[in-house]
């Protein structure tokens, strides 16, 4: 039963990664002018983070579906969702009127309070596999000793 | 009751060092992936982002001074004065409503019978966007919709020729 809320989880939060960097893999530039819009990141880091990112969201949902790193992929994601949270809340504390940039560069969702509690869900769904012993279904089985 | 065990029990289990050691492998594929493609991609960024070619995401569309001096002569468009209250005398667009970040909500009451949603509106400040921008997305959220921005702020308008008015900072 534990293993099937794992699997579960590993899987909605491994794909929604997966969904969510797909666009910003595709259109680095415009990903780029998103974070820009937050007014956090400094210059000299913008271009490595739009390049990092959606490639750090690719690989961690990628861990998470095939169930390779479990634990690590589940932190750094609950790590991201809580920086991601952290960007919402200081973009709504300076009313700031920006797309959020979470799915696809091209406008999208602007930021509001209801994109705190959709991250929250997501990080709630993080704690399973990163607390639970069993994996579920998963490559975990062939990197064990 | 069963909830609260099975959390006590998966936090005992839990082993830092196996997620952190874990956590660290899939940070250090997903840099080696960066680097790779961003050496193979055709549309790569540089790595050094060029702060010139960055506009920002504003709360309401700019307007050239050209524009806004047309504008201003068919008396369509009232102007918004967003600086911060100055002492003594300072120049600003005639006829201008001052409606401050500091004093948002007050001022809007002041002009409560003077400005309706329907009204057409150029904020402007002096040069930079991001404070201009703030107090649009305020105005918007109030149902202001037509709003422009000022581009280059009131220092433009003079440059460009635009009549304006002296006013103190003592007067309401």
């Amino acid at each position: 039963m534990r293993g099937l809320l794992v699997l579960g989880c590993r899987l909605a939060v491994g794909g929604i990664f997966i969904y969510a960097s797909l666009d910003k893999l595709a259109h680095p530039q415009a990903f780029a002018e998103v974070i820009h819009h937050y007014r956090l990141t400094p210059y000299p880091l913008l271009h490595p983070s739009a390049h990092l990112l959606p490639v750090l969201e690719f690989v961690i949902g990628s861990a998470l579906v095939l169930g390779i790193w479990r634990r690590g992929a589940a932190l750094l994601a609950g790590v991201l969702t809580v920086f991601f949270m952290v960007a919402i809340t200081s973009a709504l504390i300076r009313n700031l009127d920006i797309s959020c940039g979470c799915f696809n560069t091209d406008g999208g969702h602007a930021v509001g309070l209801d994109l705190l509690f959709r991250d929250g869900i997501l990080l709630l769904l993080c704690l399973p596999p990163l607390l639970a012993r069993e994996s579920g279904i998963g490559l975990d089985r062939f990197f064990r000793k | 009751m069963r909830l609260e065990s099975t959390v006590r029990s998966a936090l005992a289990e839990f082993k830092w060092s196996v997620s952190l050691r874990e956590a660290g492998l899939v940070l250090l594929v997903a840099v080696a992936v960066t680097t790779v493609s961003w050496f193979l991609r055709d549309d790569g960024l540089p790595l050094a982002a060029d702060p010139m070619g960055y506009e920002l995401e504003l709360a309401a569309p700019l307007t050239s001074t050209e524009k806004a001096l047309a504008l201003y002569d068919e008396g369509e468009y009232h102007f918004v004065d967003t600086r911060p209250v100055t002492n003594g005398d300072f120049q600003t667009i005639p006829g201008a409503f001052f409606i401050r970040e500091a004093s948002f909500d007050d001022d809007l009451l002041e002009y409560f019978d003077f400005m309706t949603t329907e009204d057409h509106f150029i904020l402007f400040g002096d040069g930079e966007l991001f404070p201009v921008s703030n107090i649009a997305a305020r105005m918007k959220d109030r149902d202001y919709r037509n709003l422009l921005i000022l581009k280059g702020g009131l220092d433009a308008w003079l440059m460009a020729g635009g009549e304006i008015s002296r006013r103190n900072g003592g007067e309401s």
